[in-house]
């Protein structure tokens, strides 16, 4: 079934900022030993943004800078929001200001 | 008559020299060779929820003990899990675990690992201490050491006391079901959701096994198997339905455990 531009987007903004999200609570984790152990094996986030990057076009060149500006800010709101959650619910998560510090 | 002589790495074949000058061993006659070091007896190994497995199987998991035993001077203990132990041919590496309180070099040893038996190996290198938190803060670890094969016995009375953190972080890895459930295959959707299930019974003080997780998703799912989710012929409607209601349960609670946690600090 052929997906289209914007909804592959979309998915791969989901799966990106679910992986970003995922290495920012690692953070929190006070034994890093301990949650690093199996990371390998159960991210499945960031291989199916993998995917998804895998047939949005341009396939083979970086995409334009207007959705790269739109991704990268997509994916920051939603990574606050994922942090937002959890210190409504009394989480010391990590600074927000971290998040889109990415280079 | 008798020749001691050394392996040598050759580019397409390696071989044994022999000296030119040399009593016997004619060229074109038939020879045996034969390791020079003398076979030790057979250790057997421990079974832990094994009824059975493949000799073949048996034969690669004994090499294995061997072969780290040889690499490393000391260790704990050498357990054999994951998918390898499950029957048939399914699996996609074997997964060693070595419990070692010395200072280890993985990633050699993983190299020599693979190099020797042809097989993807994923090395875990644990101490007892990290080992005995896991287990007591950790589902994947009760779920790890369920089934398993250990070279000495395996005795651990652990508490459990969830790591809540922790938790939020393994229960993260199964959200990508709810928004991908067409991208991902049969295997990848029973992983997420076997993820997600042992959560659930590690907070419910249940014990975490693969088969009790199979259980627990047949009776959540309402399925009569789950290869129902392995060979992917779900009812996408009813099952996503209940993989958010679930999801979000899990979640509530685990975030309750944090605040709880952090109230208590």
């Amino acid at each position: 079934m052929a997906q289209n531009r914007n909804k592959l987007i979309e998915l791969f903004i989901g799966n990106l900022s679910n992986a970003v999200l995922h290495s920012m609570l690692e953070k929190a984790i006070s034994n890093n030993e301990l949650a690093g152990r199996y990371r390998q094996e159960l991210i499945t986030s960031l291989s199916i943004a993998k995917k998804y990057r895998e047939k949005i076009n341009p396939l083979h060149e970086p995409l334009p800078s207007k959705d790269k500006e739109y991704i990268k800010d997509k994916v920051i709101k939603k990574v606050k929001a994922g942090l937002a959650v959890r210190k409504a619910k009394g989480c010391k998560q990590p600074s927000q200001q971290a998040v889109g510090h990415y280079p | 008559m008798e020749i001691v002589a050394k392996i040598s790495k050759g580019s397409k074949m390696d071989q044994v020299y022999l000296p030119k000058k040399r009593n016997g061993f004619y060229t074109g006659s038939y020879v045996i060779l034969k390791p020079l070091e003398a076979e030790k007896p057979e250790e057997k190994p421990y079974f832990y929820n094994i009824t059975s497995i493949e000799p073949i199987k048996l034969r690669l998991v004994l090499e294995i003990m061997q072969i780290i035993e040889k690499e490393l001077q000391s260790y704990e203990n050498i357990i054999i899990t994951g998918s390898f132990l499950e029957p048939g041919f399914h699996f996609n590496d074997i997964d060693v675990l070595v419990i070692s309180n010395n200072g280890m070099h993985e990633s050699s040893l993983k190299k020599s690992l693979e190099e020797k038996t042809r097989v993807k190996i994923h090395l875990i290198m644990l101490s007892q201490a990290v080992l005995m938190q896991g287990l007591s803060t950790d589902p994947l670890y009760q779920m790890m050491m369920s089934k398993a094969i250990a070279k000495k016995r395996m005795i651990y009375h652990t508490q459990r006391k969830p790591d809540y953190k922790l938790l939020d972080l393994h229960l993260l890895k199964s959200r990508p079901l709810i928004a991908n459930f067409d991208a991902l295959n049969g295997e990848e959707k029973y992983g997420l959701t076997r993820n997600m299930l042992a959560i659930s019974l590690f907070l419910q003080n249940k014990k975490v096994s693969k088969a009790s997780i199979d259980n627990e998703i047949k009776q959540v799912f309402h399925i009569k198997d789950v290869m129902e989710i392995k060979q992917n012929t779900l009812n996408k409607k009813k099952f996503l339905g209940q993989y958010k209601r679930v999801y979000s349960s899990i979640f509530n609670h685990v975030m309750d455990g944090v605040n709880h946690g952090s109230k208590q600090k």
